[in-house]
């Protein structure tokens, strides 16, 4: 039987799944151009391994995995599911582009296949570290070291492993460190406790003095207001005497306080999902200024995706998306939702922070291209 | 604004009797009179079984369409209604919204019903819904107007939910075809004593008169372009004249469009449905469109009102406005979560 905490985790760590499943519509409906090659991998690694995790059966996780992958998602979740991927990309490869050799830490990614893709696009760039629950990161050590492509691509020299038990699958060390790839099978929520193992442990890993972006996907939003504020807080102490450069990039949703986003939150809490700061942080503006106010990084910017992905009538120039890329995901499938697709998207958000020691030193030229709704500055 | 419970005691009880009515109606009525008693007998089962949710077995599914068949096939284009009249919009497969909306609009036929298509797709219940909708239509032919939406088609809801619920529930895609087939027949247009045009999407740069809707042949399959495409598909818009509409079919059509339209058809109004809206309806171009939208938080996720407009026999306009119904009947805890993104 789980604890009641065990059982919350297992919602959370079943997001991945939500995520993953989308990746999987989209990508096979053809909106990555190129297509994404590792997501087939990951997907064959949680059909394969899914029941030997924690608090799933072999029916269970049968069910689960028949449901979440062999259905294609309806064209809204397609688009935004494109949109947030490749918004982020944007981002991340301008900081990569600047600072050249960097290390980019992501929070509770799970089987997203970002790492993969920025490893083989920048082989000697880039060093890439993933956190998550350990569970998660066992399905996603099993896809590497079974996978020659993504061996190859992470520099795993790790021999094939092909678990056919729970025991055995639980024995797996979830860590997994090579010169360019980390995984770190640790709750998130434990950093900031002083002198925590899962601290001493990421501190033997981390390269404080590179230049930093941490990732976080729909992650923070599942914490309590006081983790959420201590995970961000701990990462920024981490690295503020050391490093010349760190940024936080984020994508969230909002509550926007209205009762698009009251449904949001209801639906969501029925599959025991909690949107812990949903309220606290219902805005672009709010966001900022929690980045800047409340965890003191030295700047915050924030847009919503429907402005971004160019649906916001009233900032019909705030999108990110050129205009070839646009015409060629909206002419992939019929879309009868329009106004959906502005409500949805109007309530999620990509929120970028950074924190120097020279002001010289941000990424703020170099995506001056990009227009942000919302800002703030210490 | 007129408040629910209120509302519920202005429903029109405008005389129980069908033929008193007829001769208020289009000039076919006469064909449709002749409901033979076992059919009237057998729609009353039907429509009794329907109201649980019940969905009917794929014979009886067959007997209903052929039964549509006959009526719909002599209605117009451009099918005239006369007031009063309660004008509906998107319902979606929210078959327990749909009952709501009967509540609040008043029981049919007491009231007499005009629905703007969109009938299937996105809610749960699509099968349960059309079928209803369309037992009422044959049972009470001269009531109830149900027009074609753009989701009343064959391609689209392969992709939004009706085809996939048809396999689901009857094992085969007979169910899909049978309703498909029957899309075809439904009127495109309404007009209510001369006076409101009501249709799903809007208007078309290819159309510029009634009698041109008039002329149109519509048992078919909704094009993916020409003016049956648009009548079901546009939108009107803010800016001026005709637009590439974010759809991927159809126009969006400003101020001038409507007006001029509304001016060469002698009309004082253009109400349609398509666009979700926050309220349930809204108004466009100065009061010459009205959108109205049946759906309350419609795909279960956007947490919308729904509305519904009677007009009244002096053509006064009423908007009654209602939330999602929370009935013991369904069940809202074993159904799938919609999607996010997480």
């Amino acid at each position: 039987m789980l604890s009641p905490k065990e059982k919350k985790d297992k919602v959370v760590r079943s997001t991945d799944i939500d995520a993953l499943s989308c990746r999987l519509s989209a990508n096979s409906k053809g909106y990555f151009d190129p297509p994404d090659p590792f997501i087939d991998v990951l997907v064959q690694s949680y059909k394969k391994y899914l029941r030997f995790t924690s608090g799933y059966s072999n029916l269970s996780a049968g069910r689960v995995t028949r449901t979440s992958f062999s259905e294609s998602k309806l064209p809204i979740i397609n688009n935004g599911t494109y949109l947030r991927t490749r918004l982020v990309d944007l981002i991340i490869e301008k900081f990569i582009q600047k600072f050249n050799d960097v290390q980019i830490v992501s929070l509770g990614g799970g089987s997203d296949t970002r790492a993969f893709r920025l490893l083989e696009k920048y082989p000697a760039k880039l060093r890439y570290i993933e956190i998550d629950f350990e569970d998660s990161c066992r399905i996603k050590k099993l896809s590497i070291v079974n996978d020659s492509n993504l061996s190859r691509i992470t520099n795993c020299a790790l021999p094939k492993l092909d678990p056919t038990s729970k025991e055995e699958f639980q024995s797996i060390n979830s860590n997994y460190d090579s010169e360019r790839y980390c995984l770190l099978g640790i709750d998130l929520r434990q950093l900031p406790h002083a002198g925590s193992p899962e601290a001493e442990l990421l501190y033997s890993i981390l390269d404080k003095l590179k230049p930093t972006l941490i990732l976080s996907e729909c992650v923070l939003c599942y914490l309590s207001e006081e983790e959420n504020a201590a995970v961000v807080q701990f990462w920024v102490k981490t690295f503020k005497e050391s490093t010349t450069y760190l940024s936080f990039l984020m994508y969230e949703p909002m509550s926007l306080n209205d009762s698009f986003g009251e449904t949001m939150a209801t639906n969501l809490a029925t599959r025991g999902i909690n949107l812990m700061t949903f309220q606290k942080f219902p805005t672009l503006a709010s966001k900022v200024s929690f980045l800047v106010d409340e965890c003191g990084l030295k700047r915050a910017f924030a847009t919503d995706i429907a402005t971004l992905g160019g649906y916001n009538e009233t900032h019909q120039h705030g999108e990110w998306i050129d205009t070839v890329d646009r015409n060629r995901i909206r002419q992939l499938e019929l879309i009868d939702e329009v106004e959906e697709f502005v409500l949805l998207f109007k309530h999620y958000c990509i929120c970028f922070g950074e924190y120097s020691q020279s002001t010289s030193l941000s990424l703020v030229e170099d995506i001056s291209q990009y227009q942000w709704v919302c800002s703030k500055s210490l | 604004m007129e408040d629910v419970s209120e509302s519920q005691q202005l429903s029109h009880t405008f005389g129980n009797d069908e033929s008193t009515n007829s001769a208020n109606q289009g000039s076919s009525s006469s064909i449709r009179q002749e409901t033979p008693a076992a059919s009237i007998d057998k729609l009353d089962q039907w429509i009794e079984k329907l109201a649980k949710c019940e969905p009917l077995s794929e014979g009886d599914v067959k007997q209903l369409c052929d039964m549509a068949i006959e009526v719909l096939q002599f209605e117009e284009n451009v099918q005239p209604v006369h007031v009063p009249v309660t004008i509906c919009g998107d319902v979606h497969g929210q078959f327990h919204d749909l009952m709501e909306l009967f509540q609040i609009g008043g029981p049919c036929p007491d009231t007499n019903y005009l629905f703007m298509g969109d009938y299937v797709d996105r809610g749960y219940y699509s099968v349960e819904t059309v079928s209803y909708l369309v037992c009422m239509k044959v049972r009470f032919p001269n009531r109830i107007t149900i027009l074609r939406g753009n989701h009343e088609s064959r391609q689209i809801t392969q992709v939004y939910g009706f085809y996939d619920e048809c396999l689901r529930k009857y094992g085969s895609a007979t169910v899909w075809k049978l309703f498909t087939d029957l899309f075809d027949y439904f009127p495109i247009t309404a007009l209510v004593d001369n006076k409101i045009f009501c249709l799903h999407g809007g208007l078309s740069p290819m159309i510029e008169t009634i009698d041109q809707v008039r002329e149109l042949n519509r048992i078919q399959e909704v094009p993916h372009e020409g003016p049956m495409c648009d009548l079901l598909w546009s939108d009107p818009d803010d800016r001026g004249g005709w637009g590439i509409s974010p759809r991927g079919a159809g126009f969006t059509f400003g101020q001038d469009i409507s007006e001029q339209f509304n001016h060469t058809n002698d009309l004082s109004l253009i109400a349609r449905a398509h666009q979700l809206v926050m309220e349930g309806y809204s108004w466009s171009h100065q009061e010459s469109v009205v959108t109205i939208f049946s759906a309350p938080n419609y795909c279960y996720r956007c947490g919308n009102q729904a509305a519904i407009m009677e007009v009244d026999e002096q053509h006064n306009r009423q908007f009654l406005q209602y939330d999602p119904s929370i009935r013991p009947g369904e069940p809202t805890v074993t159904r799938k979560t919609p999607d996010y993104f997480l």
